[in-house]
């Protein structure tokens, strides 16, 4: 079985992954503190340019992805618009009460919830694990010992399905029969959960021994295969934001489709 | 010559093991030395191994205890499972890894991987390729050839073609003996045929660890002949000894008159959509032994899954004339023997192990205990009978996953490479115990690279070629016309 997925490399893939992993950090953080629903929808457009259109990969799959997005923004959403505080009331039907400050919020919520998915998913799909380990190590002084640690972790993720698939066959020749119901989900986890964890843990001392064995000591002083450096791209990335981020807000002062420019109640 | 590797009254015990693995134990190696450990498994061949190279007790924490212990200065370990060596996913950065532990500075890294994958003899299209996409024997390879980053003098080789097929144990053999010319080789080695001829030196065990012989090959061999045939490690010629002591009756082909005991017709397994094997038309009848054989990749592990119905299936499948779609548990009728004996175990012991399936078929306590004992008596195991099957060594944990299968007696039994990597006095162990319930009227079908097991104890040949059964033959015939590549 394959691990990877194929894709084209954009720009987005050639920027420094130290570089954008900070980037996506403090943007998150910003998301934080923007009330007005105008902004933060325009916002999530900014964003959602960058995921349709530059992450180099087919748009079958983003799609894919976002189904889990779409799921977390309507239950995110619908649960502040149903039960949420508010005096502008739209309609009541025993404990649901929409008002117009509670269903403002509720898409607000929601949308934050989805810049958040998407800026992850945007940094996953455009950083190979290995760039961004050496980025790690190169610019930010991450020990050695650490980054090849979480790289031989996701060596054993294909492996671990797998074992998996192995697992369940090796019950089936064995004649397990699961109860029914409740006790059947018990059954199964206790056959699986156990053995899935003892086996890796025995592949990763196993790995480890030949890491080891191949004179690796995780020690700082090491040459680097892959040097990961800076370009303009990274700038261009910096200014997509800024420009992006700026026209948001003034789009959202000039031009708001909604009246609501914060949407914190009281 | 001067000593590159040595230990002196080396003392080891595994924690939890009631008596020291090895006592007092000392040897030495010299540059230059091309050397086998050889001895029954469970010898504790891989576990010196690690305690030369300083692997134990730096990386694994067993305490021992040694007068002297001389750890050459350069060397590199090639393990068993390919799958559990590399740390990066691609060709090139694996090497590169290497190379960053041993500070070469980046700028030359790329010439020396070239170098490197064109001396393990890997020709690749590019150097930047996934290592999931190599074969087993590929991985072996690209394993030595990051190695080989390391400069080593000496060469440690644990088992490093136990989990290949025919084809890449060669090709392992090969790119080993090419490379390994001016250094000290250090091989614990079951399937001896590829490296008898490139040792100079032979060191034997007992199966307690206990040094039995050390000398030259061939001194060894005349010497210790009847020793190696009661320890039960292979030698050249040690079928013909065989043979010669016990003659297995050459199972009678088919008898059609009986109602089959399996029956296939425009049968198909499915590796998700894909259909990947197919059987047009056969019948197999009780007390048959049909060996299984083909190319690596060819669908003999396959075909087995389907028939174990461990994949999606299509077509008429009968099992004693009874559909199987109908059939609630198709492991009370079949049992099922992996390549990969570890996928073969469910519990925490041995014991359990195999009293696993009897506790779910509700046989009651005396009978179980009577059948297990019995079970780890035959496939010598009752000493290890509260060890985690894990712990188990190679060998031993092949003969459990055999003495699992056999445990219920069901009537079919499906086996893919039993015997695989096993030393000789358990290979004849398994096949006996298998002529045994043959007889008794189980049928066997077996995948196999091994001819003398297709020549002496199989009825019929199944031949796959891409997926398909193309041809049936009577066994004797079949060993006549396989390429090598196929039959060992």
């Amino acid at each position: 079985m394959l691990w990877e997925f194929s894709y084209k490399k954009t720009w987005l893939h050639k920027i420094n992954p130290s570089f954008k992993l900070a980037i996506v950090f403090l943007l998150c953080i910003q998301v934080l503190f923007i009330h007005n629903l105008n902004f933060i929808i325009n916002y999530m457009l900014a964003v959602l340019i960058l995921y349709l259109f530059f992450t180099g990969h087919p748009s079958m799959r983003l799609l894919l992805i976002s189904v889990p997005f779409i799921i977390l923004f309507l239950t995110s959403s619908t649960s502040m618009i149903f039960f949420g505080k508010g005096e502008e009331t739209w309609f009541e039907w025993g404990l649901i009460h929409v008002t117009e400050e509670s269903f403002f919020r509720g898409i607000h919520i929601g949308v934050r919830g989805l810049i958040f998915a998407v800026l992850g998913v945007v940094f996953a799909l455009t950083t190979r694990p290995v760039y961004l380990f050496y980025s790690l190590m190169q610019q930010l002084k991450l020990r050695p010992k650490y980054a090849y640690s979480f790289l031989a972790a996701v060596q054993l993720i294909p492996i671990m399905v797998e074992e998996m698939q192995n697992r369940r066959s090796a019950l089936k020749v064995r004649g397990v029969q699961y109860r029914k119901g409740f006790s059947g989900f018990i059954d199964k986890f206790r056959l699986y959960s156990i053995p899935l964890l003892s086996q890796s843990i025995r592949r990763a001392h196993r790995l480890a021994v030949a890491m080891e064995a191949k004179s690796f000591q995780g020690a700082a002083n090491r040459t680097f295969y892959y040097k990961m450096g800076f370009s303009w791209l990274d700038i261009v990335l910096l200014l997509y934001f800024i420009i992006s981020i700026s026209a948001s807000y003034f789009l959202a002062i000039y031009f708001p489709y909604f009246p609501a420019t914060d949407v914190r109640f009281g | 010559m001067s000593t590159v590797s040595s230990v002196k009254n080396l003392r080891l015990k595994f924690p939890g093991n009631d008596s020291l693995l090895f006592k007092d134990f000392s040897i030495s190696f010299q540059q230059g030395e091309k050397v086998l450990l050889l001895g029954p498994s469970g010898s504790g061949k891989s576990t010196l191994l690690q305690v030369l190279a300083g692997l134990i007790p730096q990386s694994i924490d067993v305490p021992l205890k040694a007068d002297q212990l001389t750890i050459p200065e350069s060397w590199g370990f090639l393990f068993q499972d390919p799958d559990t060596q590399f740390c990066m996913p691609y060709v090139d950065e694996e090497i590169a890894f290497v190379l960053e532990n041993v500070k070469i500075p980046p700028g030359h890294m790329n010439d020396i991987i070239v170098y490197y994958l064109h001396q393990v003899g890997l020709e690749l299209d590019s150097i930047h390729t996934r290592i999931q996409t190599l074969s087993g024997g590929m991985k072996q390879r690209l394993a030595i050839a990051s190695i080989l980053a390391l400069q080593p003098e000496v060469l440690f080789l644990d088992e490093p073609t136990a989990l290949l097929d025919p084809e890449g144990t060669s090709q392992v053999w090969n790119t080993i003996k090419d490379i390994g010319k001016e250094k000290t080789v250090i091989i614990v080695e079951h399937k001896i045929d590829e490296v008898i001829d490139y040792v100079d030196r032979i060191v034997l065990f007992n199966a307690q660890g206990e040094l039995l012989g050390d000398g030259p090959k061939d001194v060894i061999f005349q010497q210790y002949k009847q020793t190696l045939y009661k320890q039960g490690v292979w030698y050249p010629g040690i079928w013909d000894d065989y043979l010669q002591d016990s003659h297995p009756s050459k199972p009678v082909i088919s008898n059609p008159r009986e109602t089959p005991v399996l029956s296939l017709e425009n049968f198909s397994g499915y590796r998700g959509k894909n259909k990947k094997v197919f059987v047009d038309d056969t019948k197999i009848y009780s007390g048959e032994w049909i060996a299984v054989l083909g190319e690596n990749g060819a669908g003999k592990t396959t075909l087995l899954h389907s028939l174990m119905d461990l994949i999606k299936t299509s077509g008429a499948y009968y099992v004693f004339g009874k559909n199987k779609k109908k059939i609630k548990r198709l492991s009370d009728f079949v049992s099922f023997v992996f390549q990969n004996p570890e996928l073969q175990f469910v519990t925490n012991s041995v014991y359990e192990e195999l009293a696993y399936t009897l506790r779910i078929l509700e046989w009651d306590a005396g009978t179980i205990d009577h059948r297990v004992g019995h079970l780890l008596q035959l496939f010598n195991l009752d000493t290890y009978k509260a060890q985690h099957p894990y712990q188990l060594s190679m060998g031993q944990k092949r003969r459990l996953s055999v003495a699992v299968a056999l445990a219920q007696n069901q009537p079919i039994l499906l086996l893919d490479e039993p015997t695989f990597g096993q030393d000789a006095v358990n290979t004849f162990a398994i096949l006996e115990e298998l002529e045994r319930l043959r007889k008794e009227g189980t049928t066997i079908v077996m995948a196999t690279h091994d001819w003398q097991i297709v020549r002496n104890f199989a009825s019929r040949c199944w031949h796959i070629e891409n997926g398909r059964l193309t041809k049936e033959d009577a066994a004797i015939e079949c060993t006549n016309i396989y390429p090598s590549h196929i039959l060992q």
